[in-house]
C-alpha cells in the first residue's frame, strides 16, 4: 500500500468517513459518485462536474459512496491547485467528511444538508472499462 | 455607507450590553459556544508545526493583495467575463441591493435561497429583496433559525451562538406546525426537511464569497453544511456578493488562507465543503447556474486603503477575535450592532459608517490584546481600537464631560503648582471615587492604587 493511499485512508476516517480498499458488493445499490481527486493530508474527496455526474449527485444523497482511483490521490491542496489551475472546472468541491453543523449549542451533528454518511472506496489499478459501482 | 444597517442604535453599547448581562440563559449559551470555538482553535493550531510561518505568509499575502487591489480586481473581472459571468462593482449598499433586485426581476424570480453571508447582512439585502416582493430563505441552519425568530446574527461564524436547543425547537416547531423534539438530530432533520424544497424550487441563489481568486475568476465558498453548494447547484441564477478586499491573486496563495480560516474559525484542518466555482454552467453539464453575477462590494472599504486602518482590510472573517474577547464573551453580538461584532466589528463598523455613528464601539474593549494574539493574519486589533479612541477625541465626538475632565487635568498638570495640588488631593480623590460621584461604577470594578501617607516630595 502506497504511503499516499495509507495517509488518505487514515485522514478520511479521522474526518468522519468510512473507508475501504476495493469495491464491495454491498455498496452496489447506494448512490455512487466518482472523485476527480482526493487529498491525503486532510482526507478530502474532490468532485467536479462530468458528463455522467452533476453537482447534485454528490450533494443530494443521505448516504453516498465515493469511488477514489488510487492514482488520483494527491498529497494536499497545493498539489490539487497545481493540477487544476490551467483548466479550472466550473465547480471544484473539496469535501472533507459528511455534511455537518455545530450551529445549535456548538455541538456537532452530521447530515444537515449533504450526505450523513460518506463511504470512501479506494480503487487500485483498475482497468478504465471495468470500473465498479457505476449505478448512478 | 448605511450607518443605520451597521451601527448600534444611537451607539448605545452600554444599554444593550446590560440587557445581555442580565440574561443568564443567554450568558450560558454564549459562554459555552465561544469556549468550544476557542479551544477548538487552540487545538487545531497546536497541530501545525509551522503556525507562525503560515501566519506571516498569510499576512504578507493579504497586505500585498490590498496594496495592488486594482490590478487584481481587473484580472478577476476579465477572467469572470471570459467565462460568461458578469461583474458589477457597487460603491454603496443601495447600489448593490438595486443591482441584485434587478437581476432577480429580470430572471422573473419568486424565491431566493441564500447561504450565510455577512456582506449581505451588511447591505441589508434580504430586506431589499423582500420589499421587491421576493421570498428570501436563509439555508445555513443557524441563519435559518435566526430568520425564523426575526433576529440578527450574534456571531460572524456561529450566528445562532446564543440559542439553545430549546430555542431551536421552538422556532422549527412553529415553522413545521408540529412539535419538533429538542434533540440535536431531530432538529437537524427538521431543518433538512424544511429547506430541501427551498433548494429545489429557488430561482436565484445568493451567496457571499470567502475569497475570490483573480487569476482563475473563481469564487471560493466554505461551509460545513454544504448549503452554499446546494444554493449554487440548483437555482438558475447565482448572485455573489463579494467584499472588495476578499480577492486573492493566485490559487497558490489561496492554500495558506484556507488552512488558516478553517483552523481559526472552527478548529478544523479544512472546512467540510470548500468549493471553488469558476464561471456559470458549461455546455454538457447537468446542473449549476446558467447565469452568474458577481457584485463587488466597496461600501466604504476602498477609503481605508492608504490610511492607518488599512490592515483591517486583511480580515478574513474567521471570528477568532470574538471567541477570545472578554467583552464579547459577556455582551454577545447584539451590543455591537446587528451585523459585525467583537473586536473586528468594533474596528470595522466605525470605519465603514463613520465614528459619529458608532462612538461606543472603540471603547468596547479592555485593550488586553487577546484579539490581536488570536488574529490569523496579524491585524493589531487592540491598537486600532486605541487609534479610533484617539480619533474620537480629535474629532470631538467623545462625551463632553470626559473632555472637560481631561482638559482640566491637562491644565492642572501644566504647572508645578497644579501638579503638587493634584498629588496632595489624590488620597482623598481615590476614597471619594469609591463612595459617590460619576467615577463610582468605574472604581467599583477595579483595584485602585493605594497612595503613600506622605508624598515622596515631602519626605526629608
Amino acid at each position: 500500500l502506497s504511503a499516499l493511499v495509507h495517509d488518505f485512508l487514515a485522514s478520511a476516517e479521522a474526518a468522519g468517513c468510512t473507508t475501504q480498499l476495493g469495491a464491495g458488493v454491498e455498496l452496489r445499490d447506494l448512490p455512487t459518485v466518482r472523485a476527480a481527486f482526493a487529498l491525503a493530508d486532510t482526507g478530502s474527496v474532490v468532485f467536479a462536474p462530468a458528463p455522467e455526474q452533476g453537482r447534485a449527485d454528490w450533494l443530494d444523497a443521505e448516504t453516498l459512496v465515493v469511488l477514489v482511483p488510487a492514482d488520483r490521490i494527491l498529497p494536499g491542496l497545493d498539489e490539487l491547485f497545481a493540477a487544476v489551475r490551467e483548466r479550472m472546472p466550473s465547480a471544484l468541491a473539496i469535501v472533507t467528511g459528511p455534511s455537518r453543523t455545530a450551529d445549535i449549542e456548538q455541538t456537532l451533528v452530521v447530515g444537515v444538508h449533504g450526505p450523513r454518511e460518506l463511504h470512501v472506496v479506494v480503487l487500485e489499478d483498475e482497468p478504465p472499462n471495468h470500473r465498479v459501482g457505476s449505478t448512478s | 455607507v448605511s450607518a443605520e444597517r451597521l451601527a448600534q442604535q444611537a451607539g448605545r453599547f452600554r444599554d444593550a450590553a446590560k440587557r445581555s448581562l442580565a440574561d443568564g440563559h443567554r450568558q450560558a449559551a454564549i459562554d459555552t459556544g465561544t469556549e468550544r470555538l476557542r479551544t477548538g482553535r487552540l487545538h487545531a493550531w497546536s497541530a501545525l508545526d509551522d503556525a507562525q510561518a503560515l501566519r506571516h505568509r498569510a499576512r504578507a499575502i493579504r497586505t500585498r493583495t490590498i496594496d495592488e487591489l486594482d490590478l487584481h480586481l481587473g484580472t478577476f473581472t476579465r477572467a469572470v467575463e471570459e467565462l460568461g459571468g458578469h461583474v458589477r462593482v457597487c460603491g454603496t449598499a443601495a447600489d448593490a441591493c438595486a443591482y441584485v433586485t434587478d437581476v432577480c426581476r429580470r430572471a422573473d424570480a419568486r424565491l431566493v435561497a441564500k447561504s450565510k453571508s455577512m456582506a449581505t447582512e451588511e447591505i441589508g439585502l434580504n430586506g431589499a429583496l423582500e420589499a421587491a416582493g421576493l421570498r428570501v430563505v436563509e439555508t445555513d441552519l443557524g441563519e435559518y433559525l435566526i430568520q425564523l425568530g426575526g433576529g440578527h446574527p450574534e456571531h460572524i461564524v456561529a450566528p445562532a451562538i446564543d440559542l439553545t436547543r430549546a430555542d431551536a425547537a421552538a422556532a422549527l416547531s412553529a415553522a413545521e406546525q408540529r412539535p419538533v423534539e429538542p434533540e440535536l438530530d431531530e432538529l437537524m432533520l427538521a431543518a433538512r426537511r424544511q429547506l430541501r424544497d427551498v433548494f429545489k424550487t429557488a430561482d436565484v441563489g445568493v451567496t457571499g464569497a470567502n475569497f475570490a481568486v483573480a487569476e482563475t475568476g473563481s469564487i471560493c465558498l466554505v461551509t460545513n453544511e454544504g448549503n452554499a453548494d446546494l444554493v449554487t447547484a440548483l437555482p438558475r441564477v447565482h448572485v455573489v456578493i463579494l467584499g472588495l478586499e476578499r480577492l486573492v491573486p493566485t490559487l497558490a496563495e489561496l492554500t495558506p488562507l484556507l488552512r488558516l480560516l478553517a483552523r481559526s474559525g472552527t478548529g478544523q484542518p479544512l472546512t467540510t465543503y470548500t468549493t471553488l466555482l469558476t464561471g456559470p454552467r458549461r455546455a454538457g453539464e447537468r446542473d449549476g447556474p446558467e447565469e452568474l453575477h458577481v457584485v463587488v462590494l466597496d461600501n466604504g472599504r476602498s477609503q481605508l486603503r492608504g490610511t492607518r486602518y488599512r490592515e483591517m482590510l486583511n480580515c478574513i472573517r474567521c471570528g477568532a477575535c470574538l471567541n477570545v474577547c472578554p467583552v464579547y464573551r459577556k455582551t454577545g453580538g447584539a451590543a455591537y450592532g446587528p451585523v459585525y461584532s467583537g473586536p473586528m466589528g468594533a474596528v470595522l463598523v466605525p470605519l465603514l459608517t463613520g465614528l459619529e455613528h458608532a462612538p461606543s464601539l472603540p471603547h468596547a474593549s479592555s485593550l488586553c490584546g487577546a484579539c490581536t494574539e488570536a488574529c490569523p493574519v496579524g491585524i493589531p486589533l487592540h491598537e486600532l481600537l486605541l487609534d479610533l479612541r484617539r480619533d474620537l477625541v480629535e474629532q470631538r465626538i467623545g462625551s463632553p464631560l470626559e473632555r472637560l475632565v481631561l482638559s482640566l487635568w491637562s491644565y492642572a498638570w501644566s504647572t508645578p503648582r497644579g501638579y503638587r495640588l493634584s498629588t496632595r488631593l489624590a488620597r482623598l480623590g481615590v476614597r471619594l471615587a469609591t463612595v459617590a460621584g460619576p467615577g463610582r461604577t468605574w472604581a467599583a470594578a477595579r483595584t485602585l492604587p493605594r497612595f503613600a501617607r506622605t508624598r515622596f516630595r515631602d519626605r526629608r
